[in-house]
């Protein structure tokens, strides 16, 4: 059996996505990955080879192709996500992965909501291509997508290209629909068989939570991808947990038991 | 001439001297993915305590430069589960185990090494009598020689394991707190345990911990724990596990040099999850390269 250890990649593009400068798209090659790879799962990087930042940092997958090219997506928010911004095309990531479980495949019957929040948009974007590889009706796929303002709605055109009904949302609306992503959402229920449909979300905090109390307020089933600063993303520094929603004295690990986890599983 | 990498503790044979530290590796089976665990000179498991502890709630790490902060509050599965469902696992290893023990009262640790001496399936006992997370982590046991003594005769009475006591550098005097180890029966010490560190938010004014403060590990504490090393070696007839920021080989040796045998490596696996893998083989790679057939020509070898 092939090690989950550190691997050297070669990065091929690290491209800004949004005018502000404020999203990447950075994709490496040569990813040898130990086992196979599922939308939702991520990947732990080293960003520097300095002491500061010290942890890896952790970036759901994106895209992923067999022939080693893998993709991740994104937004500058501190010390690491400004050192990755600065590689180039030939500069080499260390990356360990795949790590953490992945989305669950639903079966091609039923109706499907994406929702992506922000940034949680990656994971997304490559469950949503899986999904349509795997033979899964575009039309069935309710792709929501909700940002601040226009300008953080980003990867648009890859979104379109999918020919998955798309939802796009601000909280200005300056682009799609005016308000949260979940009063989106909650717009489109009643022209849906709620029992056949699974939603599957990534996200801030507060728009899972907002989310989650709405899946279950109308007893929809789906899973959520969340975030957490991950010191070791293996499982045994126990520095990333989260409360059980059953019995809140008890905590999950996001980046091993998780990070997707069943709708109601986890309290937000 | 392959140079050996082979030392002894309390009768116990160790491959090589890299062990994982507590805390830092699960109950093992969480790297069966990642690293060859049979490979490692000793794997010591998180802290275990009666009962099951979830530990505080989040955040409960920081990170820090060359370092990280943490107040996990010794969650861990407790004696019963560990033994049910963690020790099958780790018996099949061939490394040493060592099981890291934590209590609150001196009754709490013999209970613990009582239900482990029954349960079998390990080498050594470590007794964690430094954990500056908890109210009650048993850190008296850990600060005033007199109690340490005590907890040790009292934990060898219900063992026939060789007993490690894992020392706290929150302390004015290391050198004593060895000597009680010693008194006490102990066949080594393993140190240093975390100093005692905060970090504030600037954003929100907040402590960076809901403990408020933690245990400072990683590169940054390796100069203080070097020096705790020296001074102990040079003062106490004891074997020492050497613990505190251990990154690459060249830490490694770096203990070896000021009397450590053994070392522990921890906040490291968190970077590089094969950096125990790294350090055995780089330790090998030096010894060659200085003609230095047994690791014991390098224990304590300090040009002074």
């Amino acid at each position: 059996m092939r090690k989950t250890i550190p691997q050297q990649c070669e990065v091929t593009y690290n491209r800004r996505l949004d005018k502000a400068g404020l999203y990447y798209r950075l994709s490496v090659q040569g990813f040898k990955s130990p086992r196979k790879i599922y939308p939702g799962q991520f990947i732990h990087v080293k960003v520097s080879k300095s002491l500061d930042p010290f942890f890896r940092r952790a970036f759901s997958i994106a895209d992923y192709s067999s022939d080693g090219t893998l993709d991740i997506i994104y937004k500058i928010v501190g010390k690491g996500t400004s050192i990755l911004r600065t590689l180039k095309k030939g500069d080499s990531l260390d990356i360990i992965g795949p790590l953490g479980n992945n989305f669950s495949r639903p079966a091609k019957s039923k109706t499907i909501i994406l929702a992506a929040g922000g940034v949680g948009l990656p994971p997304l974007l490559y469950f949503s291509r899986y999904l349509i590889e795997k033979k899964h009706p575009a039309e069935k796929i309710l792709f929501f997508y909700g940002g601040r303002s226009k300008d953080d709605l980003i990867e648009k055109t890859a979104i379109k290209k999918m020919k998955t009904k798309f939802y796009p949302s601000t909280d200005d609306g300056s682009f799609g629909f005016h308000g949260l992503i979940t009063a989106a959402i909650q717009e489109q229920l009643a022209n849906l068989d709620l029992k056949n449909t699974i939603i599957y979300g990534c996200g801030p905090e507060p728009m899972l939570n907002a989310l989650q109390n709405l899946a279950m307020k109308y007893s929809i089933n789906g899973e959520i991808s969340l975030e957490a600063p991950m010191p070791c993303g293996v499982g045994v520094c126990l520095g990333c947990v989260k409360p059980k929603m059953s019995d809140p004295s008890k905590y999950v690990r996001v980046c091993y038991d998780g990070p997707i986890f069943k709708i109601g599983e986890v309290q937000l | 001439m392959k140079p050996n990498l082979q030392f002894e503790i309390g009768g116990v044979s160790f491959k090589n001297p890299v062990m994982t530290a507590s805390g830092t590796f699960g109950y093992g089976e969480e790297f069966e993915k990642i690293i060859d665990l049979d490979t490692l000179g000793g794997i010591v498991t998180k802290s275990i305590t009666l009962k099951e502890r979830p530990g505080h709630p989040s955040p409960r790490t920081y990170e820090t430069s060359a370092g990280m902060l943490n107040a996990i509050g010794l969650a861990n599965v407790g004696i019963e589960r560990f033994i049910d469902e963690k020790i099958p696992f780790l018996k099949k290893l061939k490394t040493v185990i060592i099981v890291n023990v934590a209590g609150s009262t001196m009754a709490e640790y013999v209970e613990v090494c009582r239900l482990l001496e029954k349960a079998g399936g390990f080498a050594m006992i470590e007794l964690n009598v430094s954990c500056p997370n908890v109210d009650k982590g048993g850190m008296e046991f850990g600060t005033d020689p007199e109690s340490m003594i005590k907890l040790i005769t009292a934990v060898r009475e219900v063992t026939t394991k060789p007993i490690i006591v894992k020392l706290s550098p929150n302390v004015t005097s290391i050198v004593s707190m060895a000597q009680a180890a010693k008194d006490g029966g102990a066949v080594a010490v393993s140190m240093i345990n975390t100093l005692v560190g905060m970090a504030v938010d600037i954003e929100t004014w907040k402590p960076g911990l809901t403990n408020i403060t933690g245990g400072l590990s990683g590169p940054a504490i390796k100069p203080v724990a070097i020096a705790m090393v020296h001074k102990v070696f040079r003062a106490v007839d004891i074997p020492i596990i050497g613990i505190g920021g251990i990154s690459n080989w060249r830490d490694a040796v770096e203990y070896h040099l000021v009397g450590a045998r053994g070392l522990q490596v921890g906040t490291a696996n968190f970077i590089d999850p094969d950096a125990s893998m790294k350090i055995i083989k780089g330790i090998s790679g030096y010894m060659k390269n200085q003609k230095i057939s047994s690791l014991y020509d390098l224990i304590g070898k300090v040009r002074l």
